[in-house]
C-alpha cells in the first residue's frame, strides 16, 4: 500500500516539474515565424536570436528594447526573428547552445552580465555572429561585435533636467525647498554607474550645489526594494528621483506617487511604457537599444558586420536621448529647454566629455 | 549626518520591509510546529502575490485581492500537505516542487492572462489606515511626527501582522489548540494515542502557513507596489524560513527577527549615503542586513532547537 503511494508520489512530483517546464518553455520561447510582414519587406534567408538577461522580456526596459530592435528588422528586413528568456544567470549557456545549434545566423547576448559567456562561446560557434549589448569586450572574436552605449551622454541631459527642475517651484507643486534629487540605481556595474556619474554631472552643471543621493538596490527584479530605495531620498528631501535598476526602480513610479515627488524612467520612455506613471514622469533617459540592433542586424545582412569590433552609441550616433516631457510638456520652462539644447550642443562638438563613472566626478 | 540616518522613516521602512517577511516565518513556525517544513513559503508568497493583482485586476477592489491571495496561498498549501502529510513524500522536495511550479504557473498565467510577460499594469492599493493632519509647528510637533511616522503611517496588513504575531504567540503556548498542534510537531505518536488527528491538525496547519504566505504576497503586491512583477518575492520566503529558526520557532519571536531584519535593510538604505564621505562598494552595505541578522541572532537568540518530529511523516501504527 505505502509503496504504491510512494510511487504515486513519485510519479506526481515528476509530472509537476515536467509540466513547469513545459510551461516555462512556453511561456518564454517566443517564436515567430511570420516573415511574410507584407509589402517592403522582402525575404531573406536570416534568422537572429536574442538571449534575454535575468530580467527577462516585458522588463520595460532594456531587454524589451532589444527585442524591438528584432521586431523592427523582421517588418522591415523580413529576418526571422526569436527571444529566449533567462531565468538565471546559469541559463545563459545553455540558451547560447540552444539557438547556435538551432542555426540561427546572428545572436544577440543582452547584458552586462552576458559578457563572460560571450567571450567563452562565441569561438565555439564561427559561422554565427555574436553581438554583445553592454558588453566590454577586449579584442572580440572576427564573428563578435561588444556594444556599448555612452549612457552618461543622455543622463547627462536628465540631470540637466532634474539639477533645474528642483529649483522650479513654478513647474510644479511637488517641487520643495530641498536641493536634493535623488538617484536609484540596480547592480553596481559599468552600465549603471555610467547613468549615476552622468546625471550627476548634468545636474552639478546647472545647480553646483546640489545634493544627489544615490542608493543601489542591489538587483534589477525586486520592485518592492527599489520603491523603498526611492522612499529614503524622496524622506530625505529629493523632490525627482532618476532610477536606473530595471524592474527594481519602476517601484520608484508608486514611491514618487505616494510622497509627491517627480520620477525620470530610464532605458524606454517609461512614459509610454509604465500605464498609470504619468503623473510623476517627468521625462526618461532612454537607451535606443532598438536603434543599436536594428543597426547591427542591417549591416549583418548587407554582409557588412564590424565583427572583431566594439561599436559604441551616444548621442551622436542617436544611441541615447532624453524622452518627450509628456505631461510636463507646458510646464518645463525655456531655461530648462534652453539648458538641454546647450549641454547637447556641448557634448556633440566636444566641448564638455561627460564623466563615466564616479571617480571621473 | 546621523539625524538623516537616525531618522522616524527608518523604522516605519523597517516595519514595512519587516511584515512579508514576518507573515511568511509566522506561518512557517506553525507549520514546523506541527511537524511539516514548509520550504514552499517562497512559492506560496509568489502565488499569493500573483493572484492578488488579478483578482483585483478584475474586481477592482484590493480586498478582493488579498482574499484571493490567502486563497491561492492556501491552494498550493493543500498540494504540500496532501504530498507531505497524506502521501509522506519528503516535505523538501515537495516544497521544492511547488517553488518551482508556483514560478512557473505566474510566468505562463502573466501571458495568458496580461498578455505578455514582466510586470502587470498597476492596480488600486490598499492605502494607509490612519490619516491624521501633522501639526506644523509648537511643542508636540517633532514628537508627533516620529509617532505619526513610525506607527500610524502604515497599511491595514502591517497592523494585521503585528496582531497575528500576537495571537498566535498567546494561542500557541497558553490555549489548548497550541498545545495540541505542539504535540503533532514533537511526539506525534502521543497525540495520536490520546485521539488528536494527526492528519486533519497538520493539514490545518498546513493550510495556515499557506494563507499567511498568500497575504504576505498581498502585502508587496496589494499594499507596496500595486503591481505584480515575475520573481518579485526574491527570495524573501527563504529569509521568511531563517527568520522562523531564528525566531526559535515562535510568532513573535519569527515577527522580531523579521523586524530586526527590516531594520537592518532599512539602516544599509541610510548608510549608503556614506559612499559621499568614503569610497566604499555598494556590495558591502547590500550584505550588512544579512551579517548583522546572523550576528545579533548568533549572540542573543543563542541555539535553537528544532520540534522533535519536524520533516517526518507520521506512520499510524
Amino acid at each position: 500500500m505505502d509503496a504504491r503511494f510512494r510511487r504515486f508520489l513519485a510519479l506526481l512530483v515528476a509530472f509537476a516539474l515536467l509540466a513547469t517546464m513545459a510551461i516555462g518553455c512556453a511561456g518564454t520561447d517566443d517564436t515567430t515565424d511570420d516573415t511574410d510582414t507584407g509589402d517592403g519587406a522582402a525575404e531573406v534567408d536570416f534568422s537572429v536570436a536574442m538571449i534575454t538577461d535575468v530580467g527577462g522580456l516585458g522588463d520595460k526596459s532594456f531587454n524589451d528594447g532589444v527585442y524591438a530592435g528584432l521586431e523592427n528588422a523582421r517588418d522591415d528586413l523580413g529576418v526571422e526573428i526569436r527571444a529566449v528568456e533567462s531565468n538565471e544567470i546559469a541559463d545563459y549557456e545553455p540558451n547560447i547552445d540552444q539557438v547556435a545549434s538551432a542555426g540561427y545566423n546572428m545572436i544577440f547576448t543582452v547584458g552586462f552580465l552576458m559578457t563572460d559567456t560571450t567571450i567563452k562561446k562565441a569561438p565555439e560557434y564561427e559561422d554565427v555572429y555574436f553581438v554583445g549589448i553592454d558588453q566590454f569586450i577586449e579584442e572580440p572574436a572576427d564573428n563578435t561585435v561588444g556594444v556599448l552605449f555612452k549612457e552618461h551622454e543622455g543622463a547627462y541631459l536628465a540631470g540637466v533636467v532634474a539639477g533645474l527642475a528642483t529649483l522650479d517651484p513654478d513647474l510644479d507643486d511637488r517641487i520643495n525647498d530641498d536641493n536634493v534629487i535623488g538617484f536609484v540605481g540596480g547592480m553596481d556595474i559599468p552600465p549603471v554607474e555610467k547613468f549615476q556619474a552622468g546625471f550627476i554631472a548634468g545636474a552639478r552643471s546647472v545647480n553646483p550645489d546640489v545634493q544627489v543621493i544615490s542608493l543601489y538596490t542591489g538587483d534589477f527584479d525586486d520592485p518592492a526594494k527599489g520603491k523603498e530605495m526611492a522612499l529614503s531620498a524622496i524622506d530625505q528631501g529629493a523632490d525627482i528621483v532618476f532610477a536606473a535598476a530595471g524592474l527594481s526602480g519602476a517601484g520608484g513610479v508608486p514611491a514618487a506617487q505616494e510622497r509627491g515627488a517627480l520620477f525620470i524612467g530610464v532605458d524606454q520612455d517609461q512614459y509610454l511604457t509604465i500605464p498609470g506613471s504619468g503623473d510623476v514622469m517627468l521625462t526618461s533617459s532612454m537607451k535606443l537599444l532598438d536603434v543599436a540592433a536594428y543597426d547591427l542586424i542591417k549591416s549583418a545582412v548587407d554582409g557588412a558586420f564590424p565583427g572583431g569590433s566594439i561599436v559604441e552609441f551616444g548621442l551622436a550616433e542617436g544611441g541615447v536621448a532624453l524622452a518627450p516631457f509628456h505631461d510636463f510638456e507646458d510646464k518645463i520652462s525655456q531655461e530648462i529647454l534652453d539648458a538641454i539644447a546647450k549641454a547637447e550642443q556641448d557634448i556633440l562638438s566636444g566641448a564638455i566629455t561627460v564623466p563615466a563613472s564616479r571617480a571621473e566626478l | 549626518m546621523l539625524s538623516d540616518i537616525l531618522s522616524p522613516d527608518v523604522f516605519a521602512a523597517a516595519m514595512r520591509i519587516a511584515t512579508p517577511l514576518a507573515l511568511a516565518a509566522i506561518g512557517g513556525t506553525i507549520c514546523e510546529r506541527a511537524g511539516v517544513v514548509n520550504i514552499a513559503l517562497e512559492g506560496m508568497m509568489l502565488f499569493g502575490a500573483f493572484v492578488g493583482v488579478i483578482a483585483v485586476t478584475y474586481a477592482g477592489n484590493p480586498w478582493v485581492g488579498v482574499f484571493a491571495a490567502a486563497a491561492a496561498g492556501a491552494s498550493l498549501a493543500l498540494m504540500h500537505a496532501f504530498a507531505s502529510v497524506t502521501l509522506k513524500t519528503d516535505q523538501v522536495v515537495s516544497g521544492t516542487a511547488i517553488n518551482i511550479l508556483a514560478g512557473g504557473l505566474t510566468g505562463f498565467f502573466m501571458e495568458v492572462i496580461i498578455g505578455h510577460p514582466g510586470t502587470t499594469d498597476p492596480v488600486p492599493r490598499l492605502v494607509p489606515v490612519f490619516d491624521f493632519p501633522v501639526p506644523s509647528a509648537g511643542f508636540f510637533a517633532p514628537m508627533w511626527r516620529w509617532i505619526d511616522v513610525i506607527f500610524l503611517s502604515h497599511t491595514p496588513i502591517v497592523y494585521g501582522t503585528i496582531l497575528f504575531a500576537i495571537v498566535a504567540h498567546w494561542a500557541l503556548f497558553h490555549t489548548r489548540w497550541g498545545l495540541r498542534l505542539r504535540a503533532l510537531g514533537e511526539h506525534p505518536r502521543a497525540a495520536d494515542t490520546v485521539g488528536i488527528s494527526v492528519v486533519r491538525g497538520r493539514y490545518s496547519a498546513v493550510l495556515f502557513s499557506g494563507v499567511l504566505a498568500g497575504l504576505a504576497g498581498a502585502n508587496l503586491t496589494l499594499e507596496q507596489v500595486g503591481s505584480f512583477t515575475e520573481g518579485m518575492t526574491n527570495g524573501r520566503g527563504f529569509i521568511a524560513l531563517a527568520a522562523n529558526i531564528f525566531g526559535r520557532w515562535t510568532p513573535g519571536g519569527s515577527y522580531g527577527a523579521a523586524l530586526l531584519f527590516g531594520f537592518a535593510e532599512a539602516l544599509q538604505t541610510k548608510l549608503q549615503l556614506l559612499r559621499d564621505v568614503i569610497t566604499i562598494p555598494s556590495q558591502f552595505f547590500l550584505m550588512l542586513p544579512y551579517v548583522l541578522t546572523v550576528v545579533v541572532l548568533a549572540g542573543v537568540v543563542g541555539r535553537a532547537v528544532a520540534p522533535a518530529a519536524v520533516g517526518k511523516p507520521y506512520e499510524k501504527g
